[in-house]
């Protein structure tokens, strides 16, 4: 069942049944669009219409900017919203872990908010901020904080408790030890934290821009939608996919950039 | 964990709880700092989530709204069950068709479940199978990823030894495979309800006439912040529930699971 690498003919198989289901996949979306016309383009646009479309939205606005424009709009509020989750998050996750009282106050709060969900925020954001960038920031913001603050507090306290009290026979004081010995050691953890985070906070983005906003690629998807422009949809549902994919393989980038012993 | 006892901590906590909801009633009193459009008073709240379980509150009463979202996500979540393990297995089971689907589902899954909703509301109209289309959309990649891995990660030790004392195939696949695969299977559906809770509740925003997340977006645009953290505080008291629900069910069908956890 399981696949590995090594190279022989047989195991290209999977990539020959791959490309043939992904060949039919793409021959039928042609055939029913484009050839025989069996769904109009009010349902599904043609595979050349939506190419089309991603040439003209890169060149000519819609829904207030262009293509590249409502990307970087996204991509603004998104990194505003993961950066204070990461900057806020992940100190808290180590305090918390670290001082049990600290926790205890705070974690009733905690796990009251943690269960209402990113997009349950987005009316109350709306009332605080209006359509503005902190809007969305903050949705993100609320979808990225949890996962920082849990996996930085199951990271400290997994820290091998042998370590900790060695750092202290050594006469290493609380912060010594918290900096030199428990922060590195649940670095691995931390980090697992700080992708779930960017993911989150992806999807939290576009259910927010779908809600509210003037620009950013859940605004272009809603916009084409209100316009039956299905073909801007897609162009819009591939942006978000693609930008989520291309996120992803930069942090994994630079997670074996930072720590290279723990992966393969 | 260090130093204090553990009592002492629920007590700690405890005291937190009253402080914190002390403090929230004292900055939004009237002629307090925090304005009551910006964030109602406790009192308003528990008030407020009263008189909506008597009187409607657009459409209908709390236990509509509350009976609205729950048998979507109901829905959602099961229809993805029924598509999902049975290709998840078949996936596990049947390499072919691993490399057939495989692909596809690849393609798709970087697409967050909410960015379907203009598409479905386009194809579908806002209603009801616009909701459920997208909640499944949602739950559809835990059920099918945990059921073919629960099936994959079968000890083939087992099958061999099930083939040599003469089991069918069909019979390998209903009493070993799905014994051990069950509480895999499981971990998927809970993962799935969770999914669909909070991808539901995006898709009320969006294209509902009812249900809980409908009436969040209506409470903002008049201002009713009471009504909002009713429903937000609602939301998240059915996420819990129903997660509880699903770790009740672990215990009941696969018991022998949460000892393998431990151990």
């Amino acid at each position: 069942m399981a696949v590995n690498a090594s190279p022989s003919p047989i195991l290209s198989r999977p990539l020959a049944y791959g490309a043939t289901s992904l060949g039919i996949l793409a021959l039928a979306w042609v055939l029913a669009t484009s050839v025989l016309g069996w769904v109009g383009p009010e349902v599904l646009p043609s595979p050349l219409a939506v190419i089309a479309r991603f040439a003209n939205l890169i060149v000519e606005p819609f829904a207030g900017a262009a293509l590249f424009g409502h990307v970087l709009a996204s991509l603004e509020r998104w990194s505003y919203g993961v950066f204070f989750a990461i900057v806020l998050g992940v100190p808290f996750g180590i305090f918390f872990a670290w001082v049990p009282w600290f926790r205890a106050v705070v974690n009733p709060v905690f796990e009251t908010l943690r269960y209402i969900p990113p997009f349950a925020w987005v009316p109350i954001a709306i009332l605080w901020f209006g359509a503005s960038t902190a809007t969305q920031a903050m949705v993100v913001f609320i979808a990225a904080f949890p996962a920082c603050v849990i996996n930085a507090q199951l990271g400290v306290q997994h820290v091998d408790n042998i370590l900790v009290q060695a750092a202290r026979v050594f006469g290493a004081d609380q912060l010594n030890t918290l900096r030199r010995v428990v922060v590195p050691v649940a670095t691995p953890s931390i980090f697992t934290g700080i992708r779930i985070a960017i993911s989150n906070g992806w999807m939290a983005l576009v259910g927010a821009e779908l809600v509210v906003g003037k620009t950013g690629l859940g605004f272009l998807i809603a916009q084409g939608q209100q316009n039956d422009s299905v073909s801007t949809i897609f162009v819009g549902i591939i942006a978000i996919g693609v930008l989520g994919v291309l996120i992803d393989l930069c942090v994994q980038r630079l997670e074996r950039r930072l720590m290279p012993w723990q992966l393969p | 964990m260090r130093r204090i006892a553990n009592g002492n901590l629920v007590l700690v906590s405890a005291a937190a709880c009253v402080v914190w909801i002390a403090v929230w009633a004292w900055i939004t009193r009237s002629g307090g700092p925090v304005s009551s459009l910006f964030l109602p008073s406790p009192g308003d709240v528990v008030e407020r989530f009263g008189r909506m379980w008597v009187k409607p509150y657009i459409g209908s009463t709390l236990l509509g709204h509350v009976f609205s979202s729950l048998s979507i996500v109901l829905a959602g979540w099961a229809l993805g069950g029924i598509v999902g393990v049975p290709l998840g297995v078949a996936m596990a089971w049947w390499p072919r068709v691993k490399w057939l689907v495989f692909p596809i589902f690849q393609l798709i899954r970087p697409v967050p479940p909410l960015a379907w909703i203009p598409l479905t509301l386009v194809w579908m109209g806002i209603g009801e199978p616009a909701r459920i289309f997208v909640v499944f959309i949602a739950a559809l990649v835990p059920w099918l990823m945990n059921s073919m891995q629960a099936v994959g990660s079968v000890d083939p030790l087992l099958i061999d030894a099930g083939r040599t004392l003469g089991a069918s195939d069909g019979k390998i696949l209903t009493r070993i495979v799905c014994r051990t695969a069950l509480p895999t299977l499981i971990a998927g559906a809970r993962i799935a309800l969770g999914n669909a809770w909070t991808t539901l509740v995006a898709a009320e925003l969006l294209a509902a006439t009812a249900g809980l997340g409908y009436v969040a977006l209506n409470a903002s645009r008049m201002l009713d912040t009471d009504v909002l953290v009713v429903a937000m505080l609602l939301i998240g008291l059915l996420g819990v529930l129903l997660s509880l629900l699903m770790k009740l069910a672990t215990h009941v069908l696969a018991p022998w699971s949460l000892s393998q956890q431990k151990g």
